[in-house]
């Protein structure tokens, strides 16, 4: 049975936000919320994924800290964030905006605004999301012309610390790329502390016609922190969205990615990889919303689980009536390296249209042992063969990252989770 | 294609062949449901007071439940009270020994299907168990296979002649609670076949059953178990044809398959009940639970099913792998026209060591029809070294249909390997255009591309079946062009 959200005491903790333009819609989207409720695992979308103990941290956090103040987060951690790729950065800390990360976005020329200060309509939209808008303090608004092209990717690091107390957080971002824009876009989000942490953002993204936007989302959360995020994508004409995913840390995570398709000719290349250790929980859903032709998605996922670990994925394409011209692809691979790991796969295909092209392929297995054998007949050892391998398998996805100048680093990120898991025993 | 349109509206047009009533008295319970009606029915069937016990406490859960709306299929509600649950021929009472015996009526009947039931059991070496309206009428060749030890009778026979095997078996693979419409069969159910082959046994010849709908507004209940025991080999065939009704009619069917070690069930049906007419109205809703179980080790379960019938299906045959080296098939080709809705599918528990499943299903849509896969394949923690292919294909003609896939897949264990794959297109002009410059007509063309599409599976069928599946196909897409 899934925790029932203390709807009073968030009630009490909305009211003690800060005034600001937000707060009529908060008190709305509260007010859904409590008609929804949280999902349970009775919900479809939700049949794998348990959040008794996200609802849990929420009821600790709503009778505690939430009545103190956010404790900030410690300036040299987010320089020393921000120093290892070279972008934009706007930080969303603990929840808050850091508005001096905003002033010096501004200030290099990126049109961005706090969503308090621009006159953004929020729309109600899943229970999460609504818990998102009850409690938002402030999120950002970020704006890329037409045919704008920025020098730099745009960061938006999203980190949070619990050192000293049971926290819940949420961010919002609302992204839009004019006509014929190009902008690089990296979503970062890191956890520490001790204490136990919740997170939850949405970010939805808007592409004008001819815009292209590269997004790469890298999630690195203590783990023990949980969290939940979903990204709504909208797409126009000839537009293009290239898309990739890393899970890396984190104790219960769930994203969600949509993806609308609005206009013909829009492309969207979206990829994740997800590594999970010990105790991890990694749920990643994708939709696809074919809703004109001709247009193309094209989707892969990997993942690789060590451990008492569970990972889900569930691919989902939807082609509506009238979508001719469609070609919808979906993959999805997993490696198990250990007896108590387990993955649920669901590629989703719901075509309402004739003239389509949909594919979708799911494979679950381990290493090849021949491929092994091979590398051991070369002088390798073992478990160094087993290294090269899982490597090899998710290197894939890090050589499709579209931002160039991340790969090296997403490279190293990859490495140094994979030793950790190859250096523990990982069964083979 | 300029023909495309009259092609397709032929096609639509198309009226059911079986369509028709045969005018027997039937001897039918008044319509509604309550303990009364299901000791009613134990009783007409002098039914052991196990089996009274057992349909009742079927139907003190069936009250309990709610019906499943998960399917990706709409229906009006199907008000339970005004549904008749029994329903026999006049001739029950003294049950005919030999074809001669049986109403003409009856075999009447099968003669407008094109089952000419005496001379095409003989041809073909096939023992029937013809199923008229809910209670077993005729049955062949019973002297060449209890000569092998084989028990082919009525479930309504099996319970008095053999209650210890009913007891052991009924219910050991959808047990009465399994789900909402395998409850109510459990109650309700008015007969079926009963198959034993013993230990070491070959069945002499493929066992077959034709199962008809016939009065109005009753339910057909069927409920099947089948036994392989050691070391034995079964085929059983079940094919379908229903006359045409303006009222849907409700079929809850359940069929339970146990192999034990070293054996192997083969399970194949045609299905081409009564679709209901091209505005989707009438047809039958054919809501049936169908499972294997691989109890020994070493056993095979294979289903092939052949759906081209019915206004809606939601049909899932599965097979739980529990015996080590168990393999488990499922072979399925499932055509929905007009306004039919199909959700149908597989699941594959692995349970055992080294188990093995296939999983290769076709589907076709056609006009505003909407066809669904929808199958689970469940690694448990213990079956090491399972293994699972599912191929799951859909074919798309015409604008107004849809497609859709839903596949669940399951994995506790490392060393198991699971491959999904799927694609849904249309027939691509190109391969029309092929065809027609090589100087096929168009026509032959389409049914020459959805043959070869279902080729797969077809191999799987029976000789006799394989040819009747394909005759079917062709009939159904004729003028179908995409």
């Amino acid at each position: 049975m899934t925790s029932r959200l203390a709807i009073d005491a968030l009630r009490d903790a909305v009211a003690r936000l800060p005034d600001n333009r937000l707060s009529a819609t908060r008190l709305a989207a509260l007010d859904h919320l409590q008609g929804q409720g949280t999902p349970t695992t009775a919900h479809e979308d939700w049949k794998y994924t348990d959040l008794s103990d996200v609802i849990d941290i929420s009821n600790q956090w709503l009778a505690h800290s939430a009545q103190e103040r956010t404790p900030d987060v410690a300036a040299d951690q987010i320089n020393a964030l921000k120093d290892r790729i070279d972008a934009y950065w706007l930080v969303i800390a603990n929840g808050q905006v850091d508005e001096s990360s905003v002033a010096v976005a501004q200030a290099a020329g990126i049109s961005v605004s706090l969503l308090s200060d621009a006159d953004v309509a929020l729309d109600f939209d899943a229970p999460l999301a609504n818990l998102n808008t009850a409690l938002l303090r402030d999120g950002l608004r970020i704006h890329v012309e037409a045919d704008a092209q920025p020098a730099k990717p745009i960061g938006i690091l999203i980190v949070d610390d619990a050192s000293s107390a049971v926290g819940v957080s949420q961010a919002r971002v609302e992204i839009d790329l004019a006509e014929r824009s190009t902008a690089s876009l990296i979503e970062h989000h890191v956890s520490t502390g001790r204490s136990r942490h919740y997170a939850n953002s949405i970010v939805r993204l808007v592409l004008g016609d001819h815009a292209t936007a590269r997004y790469v989302r890298i999630q690195e959360r203590d783990s023990g922190h949980s969290q939940t995020g979903r990204l709504n994508v909208r797409m126009g004409r000839d537009s293009s969205f290239e898309h990739s995913a890393f899970d890396f840390g984190g104790k219960l995570i769930r994203n969600d990615l949509l993806i609308d398709l609005c206009g013909p000719g829009a492309l969207a290349t979206f990829t994740g990889l997800y590594i999970a250790v010990e105790g991890q929980h990694i749920d990643n859903h994708t939709r696809v919303d074919h809703r004109v032709g001709p247009a193309k998605s094209i989707q892969e996922y990997r993942g690789i689980l060590a451990g008492a670990t569970r990972c889900v994925w569930n691919g989902k394409a939807i082609v509506h009536a009238g979508a001719d011209g469609t070609d919808a692809e979906q993959a999805n691979h997993n490696l198990l390296l250990s007896e108590q790991s387990e993955i649920d796969a669901k590629p989703e295909l719901e075509i309402y249209a004739d003239d389509v092209k949909c594919s979708h392929g799911t494979t679950i297995g381990q290493l090849d042992e021949s491929a092994l054998y091979y590398l051991r007949t070369r002088g390798l050892d073992r478990r160094h063969a087993q290294q090269l391998l899982t490597q090899a398998f998710a290197q894939s996805i890090v050589d499709r990252v579209s931002i160039d100048l991340l790969q090296d680093t997403l490279r190293e990120m990859v490495a140094v989770r994979l030793s950790k898991l190859i250096e523990g025993d990982i069964g083979l | 294609m300029s023909t495309e349109p009259d092609k397709l509206e032929s096609f639509v047009n198309r009226r059911y062949e079986h369509g028709f009533i045969t005018d027997i008295d039937a001897d039918s319970l008044p319509p509604g449901l309550d303990e009364g009606v299901v000791r009613a029915i134990s009783a007409r069937k002098n039914e052991p007071e196990f089996m009274l016990e057992w349909r009742l406490r079927a139907y003190r859960h069936w009250r309990q439940l709610e019906e499943p709306t998960w399917a990706h299929v709409h229906y009006p509600r199907i008000d339970y009270e005004a549904i008749s649950y029994f329903s026999a021929p006049k001739s029950d009472k003294d049950r005919p020994k030999s074809l001669d015996e049986v109403d003409p009526k009856l075999l009447e009947t099968y003669d407008k299907l094109g089952i000419p039931l005496h001379e095409r059991a003989r041809l073909a070496g096939v023992a029937v168990d013809a199923v008229f309206d809910s209670v077993s009428v005729a049955t062949t060749f019973k002297e060449k296979l209890s000569e092998a030890g084989v028990i082919f009778c009525s479930f309504s026979d099996a319970v008095i002649n053999h209650p210890d095997l009913v007891k052991k078996y009924l219910g050991s693979v959808v047990p009465q609670r399994d789900n909402f419409f395998a409850s109510l069969n459990s109650a309700v159910f008015s007969d079926g076949s009963f198959v034993y082959i013993p230990k070491g046994v070959r069945c002499p010849m493929e066992l077959s059953t034709y199962f008809r709908i016939n009065a109005a507004n009753t339910g057909q209940f069927e409920r099947t178990l089948i036994i392989a025991d050691e070391g034995s080999h079964v085929s059983y065939l079940e094919g379908c044809t229903a006359p045409m009704r303006d009222e849907n009619q409700l079929h809850a069917a359940v069929v339970e398959l146990v192999a034990l070690k070293d054996a192997e069930i083969k399970y194949s049906t045609v299905q081409n009940w009564y679709p209901g007419d091209e505005n989707g109205v009438g047809g039958i809703y054919n809501f049936v639970t169908k499972r294997g179980d691989c109890r020994g080790a070493n056993s095979k379960i294979s289903w092939t099913q052949v759906e081209t019938g019915s206004a809606i299906t939601w049909k899932y045959p599965s097979c739980i792998l529990r015996g080590e080296n168990s393999v488990g098939e499922f072979y399925s080709v499932a055509v929905a026209n007009n306004y039919q809705q199909a959700d149908t599918g597989t699941k594959m528990i692995h349970i055992g060591r080294n188990t093995r499943s296939t999983i290769v299903s076709k589907g076709i849509s056609a006009g505003h029809a909407q066809n669904a896969y929808r199958g689970l394949v469940r690694i448990m923690p213990q079956a090491h070294g399972a293994r699972n292919h599912t191929q799951c294909d859909s074919l798309l003609i015409g604008k107004a249909c849809g497609a859709h896939t839903f596949p669940y897949i399951e994995v506790r264990n490392p060393s198991a390997k699971v491959e999904h794959e799927a694609t849904t297109s249309k027939i691509s002009a190109d391969q029309l255009f092929y065809c027609r410059q090589r100087g096929i007509s168009e026509e032959d063309a389409v049914n020459m591309i959805v043959n070869g599409f279902c080729k797969e599976v077809f191999k799987e069928l029976p000789m006799e079946f394989a040819v009747e599946a394909q005759a079917l196909l062709n009939v159904s897409l004729e003028g179908a062009v995409g």
